[in-house]
């Protein structure tokens, strides 16, 4: 199979818990070898769109595809899927090889078999010299990575990772995802993580599915997505932004005039006049002073937090907007607390959303 | 100086309750080694001919071996029927879980004189009379309860993640439940196990109503020896069974740890 043809395939899978709609018709393929993210608010669905791909959940209608196989009606045990679970869900009457030689023992393989691919598995995960310990006995980080080991160690066609990190604490949960992303890659894993954490999104997937009330939002590169976010729901849930409602005056070349409470300003879309909108921009966008056709704001500096590489300045412009700046040291002073400043943004780097979509 | 004082007085309390529930244990330890019919301090020597007497009681082995077998039957069926109603109130969605545990725990508050006659009577009313199986189930009445109440408190810490883990491993589901839940809650049933089989054993207050002349536990026949012949063999009985507990116990704790055996929470 080519590395661009689809692995899995999700094709209009629906569940409904009572009057509740978790997942509504999700379409989702994903290459082999890829890591996608799915990543959303909680109650979003992304962990029933994960367990309806591992087979815990039924979905009521649509299809799933895996490696060329139809397994909507298949049952867990026969999908092979490998699955992390938030709690780790290890075996505490195995041993770390024991639980990691399970999946193998339930396949049948022979004992000597099982035991070369516990010792690749483990050495996989850099835990070799703990084969023997019992579960009870080892940190968080360490059960985390006998979790993967374990579902590595069956050579799934699709890893699922749920919440897998979220347990950890920050400084650790960051190195496990430049860690684990780099050991996926290695493998040639394909994978699919559920998280409510961007940056875990962004770090670790080639494309992220944002989710929002059982539907994908926007699938995308990591980049695509912090750049060209496709809803406002999108723009808030990854980054952050400055968001200024207003009301369309012009429209015409996939560009609009918007009047603000601040001003007019340009943004990029398609709208009628008339159009209530969301203008948007992200912080590093904005950079003090005027510049030529750019649009711009000013108001007083109402907090500085610095953040070593970056400065974040939040401005009040008046009228209960305010403007949101990520000012590196070069290019000028970084302002004081109650300073008056002007603060400017490409035109080409500003967005417009329709503003019922506002969550 | 209130502290110091308050700290002798309750360590004075723990060491004062401790011998007053250990020594008479003691004491009948002591008296089945009695040389003489009659105990007596200071002890005079020492014999064991108290123990050989025991297998030579009237009745004795048809009693041991009807208390055996039904508190092994008992505690047997107990397992089962506790462990899958543990798993209804802790799993299942059930509107009144809570009622339905506390009713299932209720006999443990009962007093077992007031079971034996309901029992006694009920059984009366449907025409159920044979012996044997009365008393079964009304062992079961007293059993059920430790073993609902240890499984319930054990898998209310039981992750069932671990089965849908089993499951997405290559497990089916009545796989995972005896390849996974089993084994991680195998403490939990030795628990319940050792609780059980102990209340049935030594039950004597709801056994009392529902045994007839050949149908006797050995409780009762052991309460009934006394009556009749109150010398040390009865002591040297009762040393057996203390050891025996000790024993059960001892080797327990071992393998699940006495914090888990002291109560049925963390």
């Amino acid at each position: 199979m080519s590395e661009s043809s689809p692995h899995l395939v999700v094709r209009g899978v629906s569940k409904r818990y009572g009057p509740t709609t978790v997942l509504d018709h999700i379409d989702l393929t994903i290459r082999r070898g890829e890591l996608v993210t799915l990543l959303g608010p909680s109650g979003c669905g992304k962990t029933t769109l994960l367990r309806a791909i591992a087979g815990l959940v039924q979905p009521d209608t649509g299809k799933v595809e895996l490696a060329g196989r139809d397994i909507t009606n298949v049952p867990p045990h026969k999908r092979n899927v490998g699955v992390v679970f938030q709690s780790y869900a290890l075996f505490p009457h195995l041993t770390v090889a024991g639980n990691v030689a399970f999946g193998l023992k339930v396949r049948g393989m022979a004992r000597r078999e099982i035991d070369i691919a516990v010792e690749r598995a483990l050495a996989l995960v850099k835990l070799g010299h703990l084969a023997g310990r019992r579960i009870s006995a080892l940190s968080g980080g360490q059960q985390q990575r006998v979790a993967l080991a374990r579902a590595i160690a069956v050579e799934p066609d699709v890893l699922l990772f749920d919440e897998a990190l979220s347990a950890l604490d920050r400084k650790l949960r960051e190195e496990m995802q430049v860690e684990l992303r780099r050991l996926l890659q290695d493998v040639k894993a394909t994978a699919i993580f559920v998280t409510h954490d961007q940056d875990e999104a962004l770090t670790m997937s080639d494309r992220v599915a944002v989710m929002n009330k059982g539907r994908i939002e926007q699938l995308a590169e990591p980049r695509e997505l912090y750049l060209r976010p496709a809803s406002l729901f999108a723009l808030n849930f990854v980054g952050l932004s400055t968001r200024i409602a207003g009301t369309v005056l012009a429209a015409g070349n996939g560009k609009v005039d918007v009047e603000t409470r601040v001003g007019r300003l340009s943004a990029l879309g398609n709208f009628q006049a008339g159009s209530p909108v969301i203008v948007a921009a992200r912080p590093e966008q904005l950079r003090l002073g005027e510049q030529g056709e750019a649009n711009s704001a000013a108001g007083r500096v109402r907090s500085v937090v610095f953040q070593g590489s970056r400065t974040l300045v939040e401005v009040d412009a008046g009228a209960g907007e305010s403007l949101l700046a990520e000012l590196s040291g070069r290019d000028g002073a970084i302002p004081r607390l109650h300073d008056e400043i002007r603060l400017s943004w490409p035109v080409a780097e500003t967005f417009a959303f329709p503003m019922e979509a506002q969550a | 100086m209130m502290t110091r004082t308050a700290i002798i007085v309750c360590w004075v309390m723990a060491i004062g309750l401790a011998l007053f529930l250990v020594v008479p244990l003691l004491v009948i330890a002591a008296a089945s080694f009695s040389p003489t019919p009659v105990f007596d301090l200071p002890l005079t020597g020492a014999s064991t001919r108290w123990y050989g007497r025991i297998a030579r009681l009237d009745g004795f082995w048809p009693s041991l071996l009807l208390s055996l077998q039904i508190a092994l039957f008992s505690t047997a069926i107990s397992l089962v029927c506790g462990t899958l109603a543990a798993i209804a109130i802790a799993r299942g969605k059930l509107p009144g879980a809570g009622i339905f545990a506390t009713a299932l725990v209720s006999p443990l508050m009962m007093p077992g004189l007031v079971l034996g006659i309901a029992l006694l009577q009920g059984f009366r009313a449907v025409g159920f009379t044979a012996p044997w199986a009365t008393l079964l189930v009304a062992h079961l009445v007293i059993t059920l309860p430790y073993v609902a109440r240890t499984m319930i408190a054990g898998l209310a810490r039981f992750d069932f993640t671990l089965i849908e883990a089993a499951r997405t491993l290559g497990c089916t589901y009545p796989g995972s439940v005896l390849r996974v839940m089993v084994p991680a809650l195998a403490p939990s049933f030795l628990i319940a196990g050792i609780f059980s089989f102990l209340a049935s054993f030594d039950n004597y207050p709801v056994s009392i109503f529902l045994a007839d002349v050949r149908t006797k536990t050995l409780p009762i026949r052991m309460l009934q020896y006394i009556e009749e012949a109150p010398d040390p063999t009865l002591a040297a009985l009762s040393t057996l069974i203390l050891a025996g507990t000790v024993i059960l116990l001892v080797v327990s704790d071992r393998v699940v740890g006495l914090h888990r055996m002291a109560g049925t929470s963390d």
